[in-house]
């Protein structure tokens, strides 16, 4: 019996062998977070393309929840476990660039011609003193959604400054319905929602506590407390607030591009449009997306070659729409979505999107921002107290 | 031959027989623990992990931590969600217990029924309470504004104290069954005599219960206390998927917080001092259980 299983043992294992030997392609791991199903697809058929067009490289792709995203990254570092190249929140980007694990593709990419097509947002975002460590996937930027049944209901025009806003949003409350929501969970999403506002004030994201800081804390505050703006919306995901949107529960939201597909599909008949986040001085939206980047350790070159395919500007411009993504590269975009007003909303947006970081101890920074707010809405500090303490944070973590 | 069975004769084998044992804890307990405290007195963040320029910064991560309020407010967290949810588990479980230890046809189903809980995985216990704790879709806001207890829904799982209510409610009944198949097994080891006996003599009910159930049940409630304990303090999940720690700390525990740390700020040594913080307070617990223990083994 024994030897019986030891032959079986060593057949299967020569097979094994076999099966790669013949195959002779290297493989080239990749880990994103996409939970949504349409993008899980979409990125399979780009990978599907790319194995089949050449006889070298195998590119493997893994999913990994957001939430364990960084978790998986941080200990695959220490554990020397990681894959060749991640999909990752360009917030993020600086942050790994500054470990250690991203390879610098300064000079790979000093000759490629595309890198001039680039928005300096997006590609900002890959960069770490200089250097470059990654190839934007794609951009999508925040935007105030309304239901314009509910507000053509409620006789309320569509609001363009905070004090328009906040009245809306009051008016717009009924025994079923919250005016607004916006996630507002104590980490990166809820930060990336609560910016716009900040930065609409002319302030930037370092300074909580200033004029524009406490101004932004108070607007939340009013909402809070109108009962405009549900307390829920702490625990609250972007796909959460979207979910409560489409179901009649808000009349207004601030969500990202990436819903729209969703949206349209699930409930088509429902009346909906997208304006600019209303303003306190200027407009402002929070620019977010994806990059790439390839892991210093692992197979580079085979890496870098898959980089190149996807980031063919023809190729971009067949999968880059049905991600719900603005192309980071302006020869893209601006062919993108003509006669969509929806999405042209959010292409024009772009123009007042502002990154978050690079900054290296950007987590940290979210955090303090997060948690400010988060006191507000729950009414456990006042504006004033909660940015003179996220402040204090920032401040021991800049200096 | 001979060298052998003097081998064998000696105490010396026993401590061959150990060995296996006591390898695998050194390098899957030992290790890991040891390796903890060393990570917590350096500066390990996300930008030397892999640099290898970990620098000894002797107790000031502990310090810092303490200073600014949110360890201390962790731990006072986990010790009021550890109390709270042993007395009213154990009360529970005592009486429910008591109850089934009667026979009637459905003690044995109902026990099992009992177990339920107990065999969710947490993950999805804690989704469910979520759902339930939820301020305008939750059955439980429904249920008390239908019955009239309420006049507007509460904003159980976004305000500090009603949070903590809620982690604690879902905890405990996880945590009833636990205490209850415990508490069952001790019952039965007490002799039906005795009540007969004392039933004899006059003593019903609670002076039964009170002169007969309690002391025997001591080493049975003694450990059932100090096992609870040592499960609730270090309880993760539930917590993690219901409220992330928030509304803003309310809920924080020193797992949750140990977890946000290393795995959200990139600050390994200041998780792993809060995670040393959790591992000296149950080490405490465990000494302690261990010394009930030897005391009832000595006892017999």
């Amino acid at each position: 019996m024994k030897k019986l299983l030891a032959i079986l043992m060593c057949i299967v294992m020569i097979s094994c062998g076999l099966s790669a030997v013949a195959e002779g392609k290297t493989t080239v791991n990749l880990w994103y977070y996409w939970e949504n199903l349409n993008h899980q697809a979409e990125l399979d058929k780009i990978i599907q393309g790319y194995n089949s067009s050449q006889t070298q490289v195998e590119v493997v792709a893994s999913y990994i929840p957001f939430a364990d995203f960084k978790k998986q990254l941080s200990i695959g570092a220490a554990a020397d476990m990681l894959p060749d190249i991640v999909i990752l929140d360009n917030p993020d980007h600086a942050a790994y660039a500054s470990m250690g694990i991203f390879a610098d593709l300064t000079d790979r990419l000093a000759g490629w011609d595309g890198l001039q097509y680039y928005f300096d947002g997006p590609l900002n975002s890959c960069k770490l003193d200089g250097r470059i460590y990654g190839i934007p996937f794609g951009s999508n930027d925040l935007a105030l959604f309304y239901n314009e049944d509910m507000l053509a209901a409620a006789n309320v025009a569509v609001p363009t400054t905070w004090d328009e806003l906040v009245a809306a949003a009051k008016a717009l409350t009924t025994d079923k319905v919250y005016g607004i929501a916006m996630s507002c969970l104590q980490n990166e999403e809820g930060t990336f929602n609560y910016l716009p506002f900040q930065w609409s004030t002319g302030e930037d994201s370092y300074h909580i506590n200033s004029e524009g800081g406490i101004k932004a804390l108070n607007l939340y505050k009013t909402l809070s407390e109108d009962g405009s703006l549900p307390k829920e919306a702490i625990n609250w995901t972007q796909g959460d607030v979207m979910n409560q949107f489409i179901s009649g529960n808000l009349a207004m939201m601030v969500n990202g591009t990436w819903q729209v597909p969703t949206m349209r599909e699930t409930v088509p008949d429902l009346h909906w449009n997208v304006t600019y986040i209303p303003k306190d001085t200027q407009y402002a939206s929070g620019l977010g997306g994806e990059n790439f980047a390839i892991i210093a350790s692992g197979h580079v070159d085979e890496a870098f070659d898959f980089l190149m395919y996807v980031t063919n500007p023809d190729l971009i411009a067949t999968y880059i729409g049905n991600f719900g993504y603005i192309a980071s590269r302006s020869d893209v975009a601006s062919q993108q979505f003509i006669g969509d007003d929806v999405m042209q909303l959010f292409i024009s947006s772009m123009q007042y999107a502002q990154a978050r970081g690079p900054q290296p101890e950007w987590p940290s920074i979210s955090d303090a921002l997060s948690t400010a707010f988060n006191k507000v809405i729950t009414g456990i500090a006042t504006p004033e107290d909660a940015a003179a303490e996220a402040q204090a944070t920032i401040d021991g973590i800049l200096q | 031959m001979g060298a052998i069975r003097k081998l064998v004769r000696s105490d010396r084998i026993a401590y061959l027989f150990v060995a296996p044992a006591l390898l695998y804890m050194l390098l899957l307990v030992g290790y890991p623990i040891l390796y903890n405290i060393v990570l917590s007195v350096q500066n390990v963040t996300v930008k030397n992990i892999n640099s290898g320029e970990h620098i000894f910064v002797g107790l000031d991560n502990y310090i810092r931590l303490f200073q600014n309020g949110i360890l201390s407010q962790s731990t006072v967290n986990t010790l009021v969600f550890t109390i709270a949810c042993i007395i009213v588990q154990f009360l529970l479980g005592l009486l429910l217990a008591l109850f089934l230890n009667r026979y009637f046809t459905a003690a044995k189903f109902v026990r099992g029924m009992m177990m339920m809980p107990w065999m969710i995985p947490m993950t999805v216990t804690a989704l469910m309470f979520k759902f339930m704790f939820s301020t305008n879709v939750g059955i439980i806001n429904q249920m008390l504004l239908a019955l009239g207890l309420i006049v507007s829904p509460i904003d159980w799982l976004t305000s500090p104290v009603t949070a903590m209510i809620a982690v604690i409610t879902a905890n405990v009944w996880v945590g009833i069954p636990f205490n209850m198949i415990l508490l069952t097994v001790g019952l039965t080891t007490i002799p039906a005599e005795l009540y007969e006996s004392a039933s004899i003599d006059g003593a019903n009910g609670w002076k039964s219960f009170r002169h007969i159930t309690l002391p025997l049940l001591k080493p049975t409630i003694e450990s059932v206390l100090v096992l609870g304990f040592i499960y609730t303090f270090k309880v993760f999940d539930l917590v993690f998927v219901m409220t992330n720690g928030g509304p803003v700390n309310a809920t924080q525990l020193l797992s949750t917080y140990s977890y946000k740390l290393s795995f959200s700020l990139f600050k390994y040594s200041d998780g792993a001092a809060v995670a040393n913080v959790l591992f000296v307070i149950l080490l405490i617990a465990s000494l302690i259980y261990l010394k009930f223990t030897y005391a009832d083994e000595e006892g017999k």
